[in-house]
């Protein structure tokens, strides 16, 4: 099979530790020294139930405030890691704007997506209940809900895996429709129903 | 022999975990085993006072045959260090017994253990060096640890440590009663005074010569890997060096200060804790190197087979089988390697023998277990290799290969004159530091002469090769001939100093202690000695460059062979000395003199030579006469292609005295047996004879063992050759120049000049402790692969901006300027750089340099890196060190040093310009920026109907549209706007994600970011304010050409912004629009998309801002993103690597704030206002736009959709293939009515703006 290669957009507040769950995730062999300016700084190869796949991934953080800028980054997106701080609730709800856009710029409201509560080694600091995050999950149609902590790098692949799972499900669904000349939309009704039978769930270290 | 033999085998090794290991063997394995508990017994009673004494057991007879060692009952054997093979973790640490000296230490492989004494029953009282900690050990889990290279190390860590027992033990209870603080305190300070430079020296020393060595691999070496591995340890070894210096002037202040003895103790503890870490850092040192050694001698014998030279490689190979049978029937010998080791028995061992003439069976037992690795070649092979007697025929033949190999390739290295000067030079440096390291210690006058003679003869062999280079140039090179004038007369003035002392401690003091006086003049002398040879040697490879380097093996005739000999004499530099001592002593002078006669004769009034050294009153030892040298001469001067048939293994058999192999390993093919036998046979030495008779053949073994070129010394395992003396070895050394008998009275002659050169020499000992001060910190920082500074303590990092003699790396110093203050306060900064100013001192070539660096570090941060917030509070504490220490020093720069705080204060005060950071960047790190003085600012284009639109406007009287203007005039005006509030940005907004915070610093950075998505909301809106949908393309022709021209100025944050609102989908679904926009149009549109293309990290963006000239507005985003990632993926501290696997200290990631800084040097290279007019009325035009969409709080992606929605209503996917896109009246048609009204609301402005074009 060949390799393909996915497009993951890394999105969230200014704070929560987007940049160190991406810069965990693609260092994981621990490198001396890591630089952000070369082409590959956020390509990384990962293998997701035996396909080896590329993944792309695009974490604007440091530039939050070119809010205009936003629409651009989430265009090359086909999957989405939305990351709150389990220390704020506004970074939360951020999410939930950010998620709109996401679907108007989609057209689509089945994107690819995964909810990720940052910073869990932090539970003393703990502002975002468990549950409250695990609704909003269900509520945005039973989006995967992960926390995890980029510091102790707990659950940092597993969110990434999931996210191309998700994106791999999605590729090959849109193969076999394009095949059989379906549309688009109950295809993506389906996908979800399936996405609710093995999920939900909540992935907590 | 008496070698220790390695109890490997699974059932004494179980007994040894439980009980006390006792397997010190003398050969088979099983004969000798003593029970345990016997063993146990014996360790209890041994205490911790079991000396010397115990050993007094029978005499050994020295170098019995192979049979004996079954007789001979097993003997402990004495070394001054062991080394652990194998870990011993006894069971418990206390034995059964109460006795407290019963505490056996665990130890681990590869530790160094002191050996204090040694019990007859194999446990040796011992403290090891890796953890201070002390105790009995058991003997069969260790081998003699010895080393050429760190030998000097090895026992000035003795004297060090027998120092400071005397100190603790010896005079506490003798003057306790009386004044027991003072006399302590007299005793450590007379030791610190008088020695600690000198032992420091020595360290030094030794320290020289491991790096040249290592320097000398590396520069061949493949294995860059290894190289990280050795500069690693040897900037350990430094750093080790230098806590030790440290450690020593506390305790010289805690001295001086009269504090408790306690603290004394404590202080001498610590130093002695260290010196042991510093040798076993050594150690691992040496290891690592000789790893690297033995595999790149592997790949130079197997893949590098280049031939020795003919003639002898031959001899080799065709004696190299006689010579090994021969041996295995003497049987008598250990293997060569090993006998030759024996030799390399330290000055100390050497001392022991002297001392204790009485116990010289244990002595002897000692020299000959003695393992050590003779020389460069012959460290190839790992010194963790035990002797292994019972292998002894194998592994006699694997050694020789092993040496065969290793020499041939150090054979071609040290043909090379260059090579060979080096290897001299260092020898010279050992032994000169040992010398320097020995002595003032009330070290006994034996000890004394024997180093005073190493270094002689050190000494004179680097003047041996000096002198062929000399010759060598046509030309006759001055200086070198003054260099090597000077040289010997520090030699003459070194003879004269020890001359001095022998004389003064026979008459007063006795030979045990040596005044201190007289040891710095010792010292003073030997260091001027390394002066003058350092000078000698430069001068040699000046010429040498100038000549070109050149082998002496391809000239095998006459004067140049003679000299390759004496070379060959020269490897084993290292060797020869001592055995040559312990022969005698009084004689060795005159010997050196007589080596140095092959070569060419120089004009005599060159000479200054040296008497003998009337040293031998001091001496027990016997006399031995003085060979005659010339009888050689003629041999040496045969060609030396001589068959090996006539190689000497024969006839050195045949004839009883063994002098005859080593002299023919003096010369490549010896041929001269019987005119040597014939000289030597009268060479009694029988009293000498009796004692060291081991070590002087094991002297002549290793000699060649060091010259593997020739074998002849398997030659020489007749018994009875030991009787040869080392005297006539040396004196089979051709002899040019019989009638150039060196008189005494020239060298004496030469003393004159002694006193003179004192203050120089002085000066020199600093200048060795400033170089060690000079490098205190280097064993912290950290390097990448580019050699680029990567880590470090703050210490480290302030000595890199201050070194002495190289500039530092600019964008080491820019980095370090600009965010020092993450990684230190300026409180702390300042004093990092004032104790480093204290520290250093002011000598001329050390101190005033860094001083003045450090000045000029000050200076720079207050004139361009001053931040008053955070820096001012540092600013107390620099002026009254401007106006304290510093101007005491350097007047000039303490006052503008002092005018600069109080500038700053100024500035604090609000009196100045509000920063003089503003310059702050200029400087920065990715070049510098360069407008060309004839680019004048372009004319604008503007219309007069233009300014008057905008005049109106103004007035109110009327609206404006983009497409009134032109685009190139927009967009430089928009540049102008953006370029303004771009250079503003200061770096420090950039710093530890500033501009993320809410009240941060970065109020610019947040400026450019709302400025751009301002922009974005602008061309949104502008083109979704137009209803007609043909109106509405040309507005989005507009904005690419505004866009391209963007591109044009290097406004890329504009174009980003631009390229933001087109390429959205708000836009870019107006499908119907995007069918009416020209194809020009789009296919410039798409090159602005590539141009902008996000993927793969911004690829085409970055490409394009390496290459671009200011001035420039890079995008903004890509670079915080940048910062944030570096901030985010990078540590703020780093490990230094720690010693096998343990974690180093952490220090500051300077690598990472590297990398802030050049990110931010790349923005600030950019920082460079456009040269273009503003076109007021323009501006403001603009400008009130973009206050529009700011405050307009529709101005967000989600009302703009909407508002594209109403324009061109998202339609039925298969009507859009099949009806041709409907008018917009027809979209609006399906608009819900609330949609309507939300677009009319909206679009208000535009509308009009539209109806009134």
């Amino acid at each position: 099979m060949s390799q393909r290669e996915y497009h993951i957009v890394v999105l969230g507040s200014g704070g929560v530790g987007k940049s160190c769950l991406t810069a965990q995730f693609v260092q994981n062999v621990w490198i001396e020294s890591y630089d952000p300016t070369i082409e590959d700084s956020y390509r990384k190869a990962i293998e997701v139930d035996g396909r080896h796949v590329i993944l792309e991934i695009l974490d604007t953080a440091g530039t939050e405030q070119f809010t205009a800028m936003r629409e651009l980054y989430m265009k090359t997106g086909q999957g989405f890691l939305l990351v709150f701080s389990i220390t704020s609730m506004s970074s939360l709800y951020e999410l939930q704007e950010l998620r709109e856009q996401i679907r108007r710029i989609k057209e689509d409201d089945n994107v690819p997506m995964v909810l990720v509560g940052n910073k869990s080694d932090l539970e003393d600091d703990r502002a975002v209940p468990r549950a409250r995050a695990f609704k909003l999950s269900q509520e945005w149609g039973g989006v995967p809900y992960y926390e995890a902590s980029a510091r102790r790098r707990a659950n940092v692949d597993e969110v990434f895996v999931d996210l191309c799972r998700q994106i791999i499900h999605k590729d090959r669904d849109q193969r076999e429709a394009l095949e059989r000349r379906g549309t688009r939309r109950p295809q993506g009704r389906g996908d979800r129903r399936t996405r609710r039978n093995h999920r939900p769930r909540c992935t907590i270290l | 022999m008496a070698d220790l033999i390695l109890e490997t085998d699974d059932t004494n090794k179980h007994a040894s975990a439980l009980v006390a290991p006792l397997n010190i063997h003398k050969s088979p394995k099983r004969s000798r085993s003593r029970g345990p508990g016997h063993s146990r017994q014996s360790s209890s009673r041994g205490g911790q006072s079991a000396t010397s004494q115990s050993h007094m057991s029978p005499p050994l007879t020295p170098r019995t045959s192979r049979d004996s060692l079954a007789e001979q009952p097993s003997q402990p054997v004495f070394h001054n260090y062991l080394r652990a093979f194998y870990h011993f973790h006894p069971s418990s640490t206390v034995s059964s017994s109460t006795d407290e000296s019963s505490i056996t230490v665990p130890i681990n492989q590869g530790d160094v253990i002191l050996v204090h004494s040694v019990h007859p029953n194999g446990w040796a009282d011992g403290t090891l060096l890796a953890s201070g900690a002390r105790g009995w050990l058991p003997t069969n889990y260790c081998e003699p640890y010895d080393h050429p290279t760190i030998r000097t190390l090895l026992s000035a860590l003795t004297n060090l440590w027998d120092l400071v027992r005397d100190g603790e033990n010896g005079d506490l209870v003798v003057f306790m009663k009386q004044d027991y603080i003072r006399t302590l305190i007299a005793g450590v300070r007379f030791f610190l005074v008088s020695q600690k430079q000198p032992y420091l020296t020595a360290y030094r020393m030794s320290l020289i010569v491991i790096k040249e060595k290592t320097d000398c691999l590396t520069r061949e070496s493949p294995l860059v890997v290894a190289h990280v591995g050795l500069r690693r340890m040897r900037k350990g070894l430094l750093g080790d060096l230098s806590s030790l210096v440290k450690t020593a002037k506390k305790l010289q202040e805690v001295l001086q200060s009269n504090d408790s003895p306690g603290l004394v103790f404590g202080r001498l503890d610590e130093l002695v804790l260290k010196a042991f870490k510093l040798v076993t850092r050594a150690v691992r040192f040496l290891d690592i190197w000789a790893q690297d050694a033995v595999s790149l001698s592997f790949d130079m014998g197997e893949g590098n087979n280049r031939p020795l030279t003919p003639p002898s490689d031959s001899a080799d190979l065709a004696v190299q089988p006689p010579a090994t049978s021969n041996h295995d029937d003497v049987g008598s010998v250990q293997a060569n390697d090993e006998a030759a080791s024996v030799s390399q028995a330290s000055a100390c061992v050497t001392r022991e023998l002297l001392d204790h003439e009485a116990t010289q069976p244990r002595n002897l037992a000692r020299l000959s277990v003695a393992f050590s690795i003779p020389s460069d070649s012959d460290a190839l092979q790992s010194p963790l290799l035990p002797p292994q007697p019972q292998a002894q025929a194998k592994r006699l033949s694997v050694t020789h290969r092993l040496s065969y190999t290793g020499k041939s390739q150090s054979t071609r290295k040290h043909n090379l004159a260059s090579e060979r000067l080096n290897a001299a030079h260092d020898s010279f440096l050992g032994f000169i530091g040992s010398f320097i390291g020995l002595h003032l210690q009330s070290r006994s006058s034996e000890e004394l002469a024997v180093t005073t003679q190493e270094s002689v003869i050190a000494c004179r062999n680097l003047l041996a090769v000096v002198e062929e280079v000399w010759e060598r140039d046509s030309r006759r090179s001055e200086q070198l001939e003054q260099a090597r004038e000077m040289m010997y007369t520090r030699l003459a003035e070194l003879v004269q100093a020890t001359k001095d002392m022998f004389s003064s401690s026979e008459a007063g003091m006795g030979d045990e202690v040596i005044m201190p006086d007289q040891g710095k003049q010792l010292v003073i002398a030997a260091t001027s000695c390394v002066r003058s040879a350092g000078e000698c040697v430069t001068k040699a490879r000046l010429v040498i460059e100038r000549i070109g380097d050149f082998e002496f093996e391809y000239d095998e005739q006459g004067l140049s062979h003679s000299v390759f000999d004496q070379l060959n004499q020269n490897r084993l530099g290292l060797d020869q000395p001592q055995a040559a001592f312990q022969v005698e002593v009084p004689s060795q002078p005159e010997r050196m003199l007589e080596i140095e006669k092959p070569l060419p004769p120089p004009p005599t009034d060159d000479r200054k030579l040296l008497p003998p050294l009337v040293i031998s009153e001091s001496k027990p030892l016997p006399d031995v006469p003085h060979s005659p040298s010339t009888s050689n001469q003629n041999a040496s001067l045969r060609p030396s292609q001589n068959p090996c048939a006539e190689s000497p293994v024969a006839t050195s058999v045949r004839s009883s005295m063994s002098s005859l192999p080593h002299s023919s390993v003096q010369h490549n093919l010896p041929q001269l047996p019987q005119p040597s036998a014939s000289d030597y046979s009268q060479s009694p030495a029988s009293a000498t004879q009796r004692f060291f008779g081991k070590s002087i053949r094991a002297d002549s073994v290793n000699a060649s063992v060091a010259d593997s070129s020739s074998t002849c010394r398997y030659s020489m395992r007749g018994e009875t050759a030991s009787i040869v003396s080392q005297t006539s070895t040396r004196a089979t050394t051709p002899d040019q120049s019989p009638a150039k008998k060196y008189s005494a009275q020239t060298l004496v002659s030469s003393f004159g000049s002694s006193s003179e050169l004192r203050s120089v020499a002085s000066e020199d000992v600093e200048a060795v402790e400033e170089h060690l001060l000079e490098t205190t910190y280097s064993h912290e920082l950290l390097y990448n692969k580019d050699g680029q500074v990567s880590g470090g303590s703050l210490p480290a990092l302030v000595e890199q901006l201050t070194l002495h003699d190289s500039t530092p790396d600019t964008s080491f110093v820019t980095a370090f300027y600009l965010t020092f203050r993450l990684f230190t306060t300026p409180v702390e900064l300042s004093q990092c750089l004032i104790n480093r100013f204290d520290l250093i001192g002011d000598s001329q070539s050390v101190g005033i340099p860094v001083r003045l660096r450090i000045y000029n570090v000050f200076k720079g941060w207050l004139e361009s890196h001053w931040v008053v917030e955070s820096d001012s509070a540092a600013l107390g504490i620099i002026f009254s060190f401007a106006t304290g220490k510093l101007r005491s020093t350097l007047p000039a720069a303490g006052k503008r040093l002092a005018e600069l705080t109080s500038k700053a204060t100024e500035i604090r005060a609000g009196a100045l310009v509000p920063r003089l950071a503003s310059s702050l960047g200029k400087t920065g790190v990715s070049g510098s920026v360069f407008i060309p003085a004839d680019n004048t600012a372009p004319s604008s284009n503007m219309n007069r109907s233009q300014i008057n639109t905008l005049r109106a406007w103004k007035e109110g009287r009327t609206q404006c549209s983009i497409l009134d203007f032109d685009p190139l005039e927009m967009a430089r005006q928009f540049t102008i706007i953006e370029s303004k509030l771009f250079c503003t940005i200061q770096p420090e907004e950039l710093l530890a994600l500033e501009w993320m915070k809410k009240a941060g610093k970065g109020v610019n950075v947040k400026a450019m970011a709302t400025l751009s998505n301002d922009l974005t909301n602008l061309v949104t809106d502008t083109i979704l304010q137009v209803e007609d949908v043909k109106r509405r393309a040309i507005v989005i022709k507009q904005w690419v050409k505004i866009a391209g021209k963007c591109l044009e100025l290097n406004n890329y944050d504009s174009l980003m912004a631009i390229l933001a609102s087109l390429n959205s989908t708000t836009v870019l679904r107006l499908k119907r629009t995007w069918e009416l926009v020209s194809a020009k149009t789009k296919a410039r549109f798409d090159e602005l998309k590539t141009v902008t293309d996000i993927s793969k990290n911004y690829a085409a963006l970055r490409q394009r801002l390496h290459d671009h000239v200011s001035p420039c507005i890079p995008f903004v985003g890509m670079y915080l993103t940048d910062l944030t990632f570096v901030d985010a993926g990078n540590e703020p501290t780093r490990q230094l690597p720690g010693e096998s696997g343990e974690d180093g200290i952490s220090v500051i990631n300077f690598d990472k704030h590297m990398k802030t800084a050049k990110i931010i040097g790349q923005l600030q290279s950019c920082q460079v206002p456009y040269r273009l007019a503003a076109v007021p009325e323009m501006q403001e035009w603009m400008e009130s736009q973009i206050q529009r969409m700011h405050s307009n709080k529709e101005a967000n992606p989600q009302s703009f959709h909407r508002q594209s929605l109403l324009l061109e209503p998202r339609e039925p996917p298969r009507v859009v293939k099949a009806a041709p896109p409907p008018v917009s009246s027809s979209a609006a048609s399906t608009m819900t009515a609330k949609d309507r009204f939300d677009m009319l609301s909206l679009s208000n402005y535009f509308t009009n703006n539209a109806k009134d074009r």
